[in-house]
């Protein structure tokens, strides 16, 4: 849940300053999981210290990518966009195995940061609850860096400028902000954001291939639909409102055994209900296109 | 003063004459345009001659077998041509539909065990369900978020059949019947490579005359400008809805032949089910050039078909199969960016350029006809 907040975030971002739907997202977030994971296995340095250069990496790759193919392509469309962004996709699936020797393993061994054994036990009995450190650790992480950067977002110069640039890159380029460097930065934090959602994410279960952060990739996006892209905090509360939908369908399907196959369709299938109400998202307002 | 005059009407008609031949040239070349539907049945013959060729083992096996997985994604590709290069959507969902098709046709002949025919019927059926029901809903919202929702949709499907289908899933009866013929084992192979082959020259036949039709013309109308084409009363659902969902068919039709082809298919482990499917299917239609049939058919080839029919066989490519993947994404980028007419356009501007150049030897070497 944690990672899927995050990554929403950053496809949220990058839709608003880019214009496009960014599907090489998990793919970015997953390369910056992939530096951590071969520092930490292959030369055994500790875990806090190659998330922070995971991190890093991922920023990097961000703003390479939007300085190298977005900023040439300004009379790309907007399926051409959204094309580049699949090529991407291809592009480092393909490289992924070939830079780092851990993709070879069957499954990655990530160690989380707490061992997920060590737990915080709440009640006894019937009404025990067992949350390990871990998840705890993730969620703090996840609430601290969401209000750090919707405090920027809305307090900061950085933040005016990106609102700036999201509701008309033209005209906010004539009132002298400069487009290209928030762009770039843009594409950065969400490649940042990204990676802290994959090293969050992989800690928690199996890391077996460059894909392995698609199912949360398309939760986000959905998160987008359901809140609609309009505003910036309507698909982090449409990603919240998906993972408490997950929770109850699976709670359901727990007491109903026959329905857990159907479980993503099921979840799928009332977003897609929502979705067919308010076609504009839950917080979106139809936007009127002058020709 | 009256020699200077002439000096000028002769230069004149040296100049029309010139022109007149060069035109000349060109026509000689026109000769051997050819109908595109003749094409397309020279296409299919050449293919024939190549399974006869294999059956007499003067090709191999394994040669024949990629150019029949190839063809079945040909047949994916050529409906996503229709969607991204008539009405400019991009679909992910592509994997899903063919692993529909695949596992419809699995769960027809293996486990109700009705015929061919009726597997074909119920493939179609149940792919115009599903093209509508996604359809409806993402085009209703905007031309964009097609691809948001087929990429979940797609991603639902393999989930639901790596439930439905405990183990793999095989086909393993005996033989089959089809056509009202009953082929063994060993020779339904070669018999589901006719019938590939018979389903692709339809579908070209289709889809070649339906982009030279009104709804062809409209779906380009589309592409080039919404708010013109909503202004000359085309409506932009029925059209976008319309090649959807024709995509959806010929996907699904194609997992009916790749399921027949194949015979076995793992949902867990499957190659067909992942994203990378809908990449590569994109990629192709991309690089071959997305308005033109055979720039579809030659971009399947290079994405598919060399991969299989000859890297297989050499080590380096063997050790390293995500080559054809970087290589893939790194031409999607560059097409896109630089080329967006794709190999399709740098054919035909090589024969544009190849045909002067013929033009002009011509006014060289027998002079100025008059």
């Amino acid at each position: 849940m944690c990672a899927g907040i995050l990554a929403t975030f950053a496809i949220t971002l990058i839709f608003k300053t880019s214009y496009t739907t960014n599907f090489a997202q998990g793919v970015i977030s997953a390369l910056g999981a992939y530096v951590a994971v071969e520092l930490t296995l292959e030369h055994g340095l500790p875990l806090w210290g190659v998330a922070i250069i995971g991190v890093v990496v991922a920023f990097g790759v961000g703003v390479v990518i939007d300085v190298l193919i977005f900023r040439q392509g300004k009379n790309v469309n907007a399926l051409g966009k959204q094309i580049i962004t699949m090529g991407l996709i291809s592009l480092f699936v393909g490289i992924i195995p070939f830079v780092f020797a851990v993709a070879s393993y069957e499954s990655v061994p990530l160690q989380p940061f707490i061992p997920l054994t060590e737990q915080l036990v709440i009640g006894e009995g019937a009404t025990r609850v067992a949350i390990p450190y871990n998840t705890i650790i993730a969620l703090a992480i996840t609430a601290v860096l969401m209000v750090l950067v919707f405090v920027l977002l809305h307090k900061s110069k950085w933040g005016l400028s990106v609102r700036a640039t999201a509701s008309n890159e033209i005209v906010a380029g004539m009132m002298g902000v400069n487009t290209k460097v928030i762009t770039a930065i843009s594409w950065g934090i969400a490649g940042a954001l990204g990676a802290v959602a994959a090293i969050i994410y992989v800690g928690n279960a199996t890391f077996s291939s460059s894909l392995v952060m698609t199912s949360t990739q398309i939760n986000a996006f959905l998160a987008g639909i359901l809140g609609g892209f309009i505003t910036f905090h309507g698909p982090v509360v449409g990603a919240i409102i998906i993972y408490l939908l997950n929770a109850i369908v699976g709670c359901i399907c727990i007491h109903v055994p026959e329905l857990s196959m159907w479980k993503p369709v099921l979840v799928y299938g009332i977003v897609m209900l929502l979705v067919l109400i308010k076609p504009q998202g839950l917080f979106g307002k139809k936007m009127v296109k002058k020709v | 003063m009256i020699k200077t005059n002439d000096y000028l009407v002769k230069k004149m008609l040296d100049e029309q004459a010139k022109e007149r031949s060069a035109k000349r040239a060109l026509q000689i070349f026109h000769k051997f345009k050819i109908s595109p539907v003749l094409g397309y049945l020279i296409f299919a013959a050449v293919l024939i001659v190549l399974q006869s060729l294999s059956s007499d083992k003067i090709i191999s096996t394994s040669f024949i077998s990629a150019v029949g997985s190839t063809l079945i994604y040909c047949i994916v590709a050529l409906g996503f041509c229709l969607l991204l290069g008539y009405s400019a959507l991009a679909s992910l969902g592509t994997a899903g539909f063919v692993g529909i098709g695949a596992y419809c046709c699995y769960y027809c002949l293996a486990e109700y065990g009705v015929g061919v025919g009726v597997a074909f019927l119920m493939v179609i059926a149940v792919a115009i369900g599903v093209g509508i029901f996604v359809g409806v809903i993402s085009l209703r919202i905007e031309g964009i978020y097609l691809a948001i929702v087929t990429l979940g949709v797609s991603q639902i499907i393999k989930e639901v059949l790596v439930a439905l289908v405990e183990g793999s899933a095989r086909i393993s009866f005996k033989d089959i019947v089809l056509m009202g013929q009953t082929y063994s084992v060993r020779e339904i192979k070669g018999a589901v490579f006719y019938l590939i082959v018979a389903v692709l020259l339809i579908l070209m036949w289709v889809v070649h005359n339906l982009i030279n039709s009104p709804t062809g013309r409209a779906m380009l109308a589309m592409k080039n400008s919404t708010s013109a084409a909503q202004a000359f009363g085309i409506s932009l659902m029925k059209y976008r809805l319309l090649a959807f969902v024709l995509s959806t068919i010929m996907a699904a039709l194609a997992g009916l032949l790749y399921m027949l082809y194949i015979r076995s298919d793992m949902p867990s482990t499957s190659t067909l089910l992942t994203l990378s499917t809908s990449l590569n299917i994109l990629g192709a239609v991309i690089i071959g050039g997305t308005k033109s049939i055979w720039g579809t058919i030659g971009g399947t080839f290079i994405i598919f078909g060399i991969d299989e029919m000859f890297l297989q066989d050499i080590e380096f490519f063997n050790e390293n199969p995500t080559l054809i993947t970087i290589v893939c994404g790194l031409l999607v980028i560059l097409v896109v960016m630089f080329f967006p007419g794709g190999l399709v356009q740098l054919v035909r501007t090589g024969i544009f350029k190849l045909k002067t150049l013929f033009a002009k030897w011509r006014v060289r070497r027998y002079g100025i006809e008059e």
